[in-house]
């Protein structure tokens, strides 16, 4: 595990992620533009559901695909449950906070996601494309959850409602990424070809740059908002991911999952939103107050998965799958 | 010149929406967006980009208008800050096109 754990964090990827970090908490002068990372972004989005997309199309569509699909929505739906207790038995957030929060631990960070995909690769195990669909899956149904936690703070305006339901219906990553799991499934090997050149060979450098720009967006949360975590908190940004990939490794010892399969799984329930999530509790729960989410979720649990938790969550699915 | 008020609002972007709809239904229909591009509030240094969820930027509205339509605006504005976050002050100016407001 130590060697897999090294060989992650020494892959570039981590490399400008911590180079970004480090930067930023070091009030280093580095600005990524706008547009650019916003541009990145979307790119990664249409390359990570492409690359699903043909895989589905190369692999086909089974009972075990479906069986992960409702498994992923099932986590969604009941992770920010357990968050949102915890939230409120360890730490001393009000009720509006430890809702908006717990929804973050419920969605699944993309970023996360695709650097499992390469940490698996480099150990040498199968990636699984299917689970892009899973984790499209996966964005939204803890924000349902929330709102239900937060029960009576919820905004009763209509205006408010139908905001959330755009938000969260055409959130600019929900729908890039579907659409291009669509497009890639449907266009499969021919599709493939045409694009590969763009969207495929160029993806791990583009990585590094939008990495780098996850690392300087993490650093200066961190730099503003460590202070109005308690260290209750920030504990919970490092231990309610593993919690979550505890459960999801239950289910994909029951599903029978291959070792990459499920690590994926795990780093999906792990991952915790920074993009979907915030925007969508901006409109239903506006009270909550994004420096506690934001930094928890950017700041605590994405450096936490990218660089020790990936590597645990490999190690444990190799052990679970023998 | 004639005068008229002016009202400028700072507001989050996943508000801007509802912020607008307010100022039409006001008939405060010449307005203008500005980025806003950094900051102070909160206890925090705040700055466009910091995150891609946009949960944290924030724009600048100018409408300009008589005291009626600002009026109307203003009332259903102080709804929209009782949970969004912004800022929004009046202040008199002039202008030299009365029919444009």
């Amino acid at each position: 595990m130590l060697d897999l754990a090294l060989a992650t964090l020494l892959s570039p990827v981590i490399l400008f992620f911590l180079l970004g970090l480090s930067a930023a908490l070091a009030k280093a002068d580095i600005t990524i533009p706008e547009a650019i990372s916003k541009g990145v972004a979307i790119y990664l989005m249409m390359a990570i559901g492409l690359k699903g997309g043909f895989e589905m199309a190369a692999n086909g569509l089974n009972l075990k695909i479906v069986s992960v699909m409702i498994t992923g929505v099932l986590l969604s739906f009941t992770l920010p449950a357990i968050a949102y207790a915890l939230l409120r038995t360890t730490t001393k957030l009000p009720a509006i906070d430890a809702a908006a929060a717990a929804a973050h631990y419920g969605s699944i960070s993309i970023v996360t996601f695709v650097a499992a995909t390469q940490a698996i690769e480099l150990a040498g195990l199968n990636n699984a494309g299917y689970l892009v669909a899973v984790a499209a899956l996966m964005e939204t149904p803890a924000i349902m959850t929330a709102l239900l936690l937060a029960g009576r703070h919820r905004p009763k305006s209509q205006n408010g409602e139908t905001g959330l339901i755009r938000e969260v219906a055409l959130n600019a990553s929900v729908v890039v990424l579907v659409g291009a799991l669509i497009i890639g499934w449907v266009t499969g090997a021919d599709g493939k070809a045409q694009v590969q050149g763009v969207f495929i060979t160029p993806l791990q450098g583009v990585l590094c740059l939008f990495l780098l720009e996850m690392g300087l967006s993490a650093g200066r949360g961190l730099r503003h908002g460590w202070r109005l975590l308690q260290p209750a908190t920030i504990g919970f940004g490092i231990y309610m991911p593993l919690i979550s990939a505890s459960i999801a490794a239950v289910f994909s010892a029951l599903l029978g999952l291959s070792a990459g399969e499920s690590a994926l799984l795990m780093t999906l329930a792990a991952s915790a939103s920074y993009i979907a999530v915030p925007a969508a509790m901006r409109i239903a729960l506006p009270e909550a107050k994004p420096s506690i989410y934001l930094t928890l979720s950017l700041g605590v649990t994405f450096p936490f998965n990218l660089t020790l938790g990936i590597p645990i969550y490999i190690a444990v699915s190799q052990f679970i799958a023998g | 010149m004639h005068t008229k008020l002016r009202l400028e609002l700072i507001i989050e972007h996943m508000a801007l929406n509802r912020a607008r709809t307010i100022l039409e239904d006001a008939k405060l229909t010449g307005y203008t967006i500005l980025p806003a591009i950094a900051g102070f509030g909160a206890g925090r240094r705040w700055r466009s980009g910091d995150d891609l969820s946009m949960a944290r930027e924030k724009s600048v509205v100018v409408a300009i208008g008589d005291e009626t339509k600002i009026e109307t605006a203003l009332r259903e504005l102080h709804k929209l800050l009782e949970s969004q976050i912004g800022v929004v002050s009046v202040s008199e100016v002039k202008v030299l096109r009365d029919e444009r407001f």
